[in-house]
C-alpha cells in the first residue's frame, strides 16, 4: 500500500505543479474535463452494472447442464468477444435506428461496453463455477439442498472469491474502453480532451490530466478489489 | 413392509464403458451396521453414491425401506421418479465424505443450520438449537463458530457428521471417513461413529480400511470386489475364517501393509 500512496501522491504533486504552469488557461479547460470525467463515470458505473449481471448470467448459463441455455449463452458469449467494441457501438448507435431503434447515445455506450465485457467476465464467472470442488455440491445434494439454494448460498459465495482477482482487471479494462464512447458523441474524458485540445492547444497538459485521470481510476478500483479479495476469500486460506 | 433398510437387486453402474457395478444383489436391514471392505477401485465408493443419489444406475432397482429410489409407483405403473420422490427418499439417507465436504465460507454452527433452515424451513433458532446438541454430542460444542479453516481435520470431519445428523436421517454412508485424517486424529472421529452405531437408531453402511474399527462395530462385513459382493459374513468369521481365496489374498495384503 504505503509505495502506492507515494506514487499517487507524487502523481499529485504533478498535477498541481502543472496547474501552476498553465495556471491561466487550467480555468479554461479544466472543468470541461472533469464534466467529461462525469460522463465517464456515469457511463462505467451503469456499464459496470450491466457487464457484471450479464457476466453471472452468461457465466451460470454456460456451466448449466440445460443446453438451450447453455446454447444461448455460448452464443452471447462468441458473437460480443469476437467482434470489436468499436464496430458494437456503431452498429448500436448508427445501425439500429435503421430498424426503427433509436436509443440516445448514453444509453447506446452503456449497451455496449456492458455486452462486450460481460462476455469477457461470462468465462471468468464459468471459470470461478468451475474451479469450486466438486464435493460442495455433492455435500449439497446428500443434504437435500434445493439446487436453487445450492447456487445462491453455497456456490457463487465460494466462486465469488475466485473470480475478484478476473473481475476486477476486467473493470479497469472496461473504464479504459469507455473512451470509445467518444465515437457516439459522447463527451467523456477523452472527448472533452480533444475538444479542448482543439481548442487551446495545451496537448501536453490536457492529455496527461486525461491520463492521470483515467490512472486514478484504475488504481481507486484496484484497491477496492484488493479489498474485496480479502473479505471473500478470509475463510477460505486452509481450502481443501 | 419387510425390515430391509437398503436392497439392491441386480445394479448395474458404469462409467461410460467401465462396468463397476455388474448385477449387485445386497441389503441391509433396519438398524443394522455393515461394512463394505475391498481393494482399490472394487466399487465401493460407487455403492454408496449410488444409493446417495450421486450417481445414476444404468440398470436394476435399489430399494430404500421398501421403496424405489430411482423409480416410483404412479397409477400403479413403475415410472421414473419425479423430483420430489427422490428429495423424499434422500431425505431418509446422510453420507459422511472422505473429504469432509464441510462450506468453507460458514461456521460450524453455519454448515450444520444451512439445510435445515432451507430446505426443511425451520427457524434459525430451533435450527441452531438441535444443531448446538449435535455439535456437543461430537465433542465441539466450543468451536460452533470457527470457520472449517480454523479447526483440524478431526473436528472438521466430526462437524461433518453432525451436519449429516441435523437431517435426521433413518440410514447412514461413510465413505472412508478416517482415511484423509492424520493418524493422530482418527480415534477422535471413530469414536463417533461406534457411538452412533452403538445407539442402534441408524443403519450404518460403512467402507473403511480400518479393519480393526470394522471388527468391532460391524454386525456385517461384505467383501466387495469387482463391483460384486465376493464374501459377507459376521466380522469374525470374514477375519479370522476367509473362505474365498480372493478375500484371503486381500487380508493377507492389507496385514503385510501394517
Ligand atoms: N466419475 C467417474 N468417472 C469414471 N470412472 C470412475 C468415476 N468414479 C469412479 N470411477 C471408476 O470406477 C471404479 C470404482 O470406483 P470407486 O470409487 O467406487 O472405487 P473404490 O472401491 O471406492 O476405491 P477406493 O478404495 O480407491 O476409494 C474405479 O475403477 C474408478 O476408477
Ligand atoms: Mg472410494
Amino acid at each position: 500500500m504505503k509505495p502506492r500512496i507515494a506514487i499517487l501522491a507524487a502523481l499529485g504533486a504533478f498535477i498541481v505543479g502543472l496547474s501552476v504552469a498553465t495556471f491561466a488557461e487550467l480555468k479554461l479547460f479544466l472543468p470541461p474535463i472533469l464534466r467529461g470525467a462525469v460522463v465517464t463515470l456515469q457511463i462505467s458505473f451503469w456499464s459496470w452494472l450491466l457487464f457484471v449481471s450479464l457476466s453471472c448470467i452468461a457465466g451460470l448459463g454456460r456451466w448449466q447442464r440445460n443446453l438451450l441455455v447453455r446454447w444461448t449463452a455460448t452464443v452471447y458469449i462468441e458473437v460480443f468477444r469476437g467482434t470489436s467494441l468499436l464496430v458494437i457501438l456503431f452498429w448500436l448507435f448508427f445501425v439500429l435506428p435503421e430498424f426503427g431503434i433509436i436509443m440516445s447515445p448514453f444509453v447506446a455506450g452503456v449497451l455496449g461496453v456492458g455486452l462486450n465485457f460481460g462476455a469477457y467476465g461470462a468465462e471468468v464467472v464459468r471459470g470461478a463455477l468451475t474451479a469450486v470442488p466438486k464435493g460442495q455440491r455433492e455435500a449439497a445434494i446428500a443434504l437435500n439442498i434445493k439446487p436453487r439454494n445450492f447456487v445462491v448460498r453455497i456456490l457463487f459465495p465460494q466462486a465469488i472469491a475466485i473470480m475478484v482477482p478476473g473481475m476486477v482487471n476486467l473493470t479497469i479494462e472496461m473504464i479504459k474502453a469507455t473512451a470509445l464512447v467518444s465515437a457516439i458523441t459522447l463527451v467523456d474524458i477523452t472527448y472533452a480532451s480533444v475538444q479542448q485540445n482543439q481548442l487551446y492547444f495545451r496537448t501536453l497538459e490536457i492529455f496527461t490530466i486525461a491520463l492521470l485521470l483515467y490512472y486514478c481510476f484504475a488504481q481507486f478500483v484496484r484497491f477496492g478489489g484488493a479489498a474485496l479479495e480479502e473479505y471473500f476469500t478470509r475463510h477460505l486460506a486452509k481450502r481443501r | 413392509m419387510t425390515d430391509f433398510a437398503i436392497q439392491f437387486d441386480k445394479v448395474c453402474k458404469a462409467y461410460d464403458d467401465l462396468d463397476v457395478l455388474t448385477d449387485l444383489d445386497f441389503a441391509v436391514r433396519k438398524g443394522e451396521v455393515v461394512t463394505i471392505m475391498g481393494p482399490s477401485g472394487s466399487g465401493k465408493t460407487t455403492v454408496l453414491r449410488v444409493l446417495m443419489t450421486l450417481e445414476e444406475i444404468q440398470d436394476g432397482v435399489i430399494l430404500v425401506q421398501d421403496e424405489p429410489l430411482n423409480k416410483m409407483y404412479k397409477n400403479g405403473d413403475l415410472v421414473d421418479a419425479d423430483k420430489a420422490h427422490v428429495r423424499k427418499i434422500r431425505s431418509k439417507i446422510g453420507m459422511v465424505f472422505q473429504n469432509f465436504n464441510l462450506f468453507p465460507h460458514m461456521t460450524a454452527l453455519g454448515n450444520c443450520i444451512e439445510a435445515p433452515m432451507y430446505t426443511k424451513g425451520l427457524s434459525k433458532q430451533e435450527a441452531s438449537e438441535e444443531a448446538m446438541k449435535l455439535l456437543a454430542m461430537v465433542g465441539l460444542a466450543d468451536k460452533a463458530n470457527q470457520y472449517p479453516s480454523q479447526l483440524s481435520g478431526g473436528q472438521q470431519q466430526r462437524v461433518a457428521i453432525a451436519r449429516s445428523l441435523c437431517m435426521h436421517p433413518e440410514i447412514l454412508l461413510f465413505d472412508e471417513p478416517t482415511s484423509a485424517l492424520d493418524p493422530e486424529m482418527v480415534g477422535e472421529v471413530l469414536k463417533v461413529i461406534r457411538d452412533l452405531a452403538d445407539s442402534g437408531r441408524y443403519t450404518i453402511l460403512l467402507v473403511t480400511h480400518q479393519m480393526g474399527f470394522a471388527k468391532e462395530v460391524s454386525d456385517r462385513v461384505c467383501f466387495i470386489d469387482g463391483g460384486k459382493i465376493v464374501e459377507e459374513n459376521i466380522p469374525s468369521e470374514i477375519f479370522e475364517n476367509p473362505k474365498t481365496e480372493r478375500l484371503q489374498q486381500f487380508l493377507s495384503k492389507v496385514l503385510e501393509a501394517r
